[in-house]
């Protein structure tokens, strides 16, 4: 499989109290452990199960996922800027792999 | 988290035998009844009945064309202070083979109750969506969805 590839989009500068959006994604075959191959064997499962969006040490945002969320899983959503800090993304793999992203981000 | 996993792991199947609905009578019901089963349903889920509201809006298209990459987007009233927000929003497609989708937390004063995202459905279907308030009242929507291809979970 390919190596899970997560991307962001924030804006680069907000007012304090400021909703502002973000967008995250990241590449991954969401593979549900329902499929067969061409020789009848089951596929494994292997899904992102859990995205964080951290905002200063606290959690903001947070999904849990099921198989049923699309591949290449996309979150938009929105969060209020209170301080310049650091955000981060994580993405939680069901095997234990984690993935994640960290943005500095300015509150004026 | 292995034990909270399997706990939420709930096929179509499961559900029908355990419920007093039983496959047959399930498998025959025509979407205007779909209410009821819905209600039933989060019931089930988590032993509380939610109450259908305006407050909570699941906007998904009508019919799509496939079922791979459905777009979904989610949006409560809610003014998000500590002592009236919502907790969680979790969405489940009923008659998919997996019917949990996903659930998303929501943090009062950071984040605002509103997401868009993709899901996967496997027919058409009334895709719900059941709401946590911080005083535990469950607040439920819903909207049907026609698929014209198998989302193939």
């Amino acid at each position: 499989m390919v190596t899970p590839m997560p991307r962001v989009q924030v804006p680069s500068a907000v007012t304090k109290g400021e909703i502002f959006q973000v967008k995250a994604l990241i590449s991954h075959q969401m593979e549900t452990g329902l499929r067969h191959d061409s020789e009848g064997n089951v596929i494994p499962r292997k899904i992102i199960e859990r995205f964080v969006c951290r905002y200063n040490g606290v959690d903001v945002f947070v999904v849990d996922l099921h198989e049923a969320v699309a591949a290449n899983p996309y979150f938009e959503f929105y969060l209020r800027a209170t301080e310049s800090g650091q955000l981060d993304f994580i993405w939680e793999e069901d095997g234990g792999d984690v993935y994640s992203l960290a943005h500095q981000f300015i509150v004026a | 988290m292995p034990e909270e996993i399997r706990a939420t792991v709930l096929t179509r199947r499961e559900l029908f035998v355990t419920g007093a609905a039983g496959l047959a009578s399930a498998t025959i019901v025509p979407p205007a009844s779909a209410s009821d089963d819905a209600v039933e349903l989060i019931e089930r889920l988590t032993g509380k009945t939610p109450t259908a509201t305006e407050r909570l809006h699941l906007v998904m298209p009508q019919t799509f064309p496939n079922g791979y990459t459905v777009p979904l987007s989610l949006d409560i009233d809610s003014p998000m202070t500590q002592n009236d927000h919502v907790k969680y929003v979790r969405v489940v497609a009923p008659r998919n083979p997996l019917i949990e989708v996903a659930t998303f937390h929501f943090v009062p004063q950071y984040s605002q109750p509103r997401v868009s995202t993709r899901i996967r459905l496997a027919e058409p279907q009334y895709v719900v969506a059941v709401a946590e308030m911080n005083d535990g009242t469950l607040l439920m929507t819903k909207t049907w969805v026609d698929v014209a291809t198998n989302g193939c979970i």
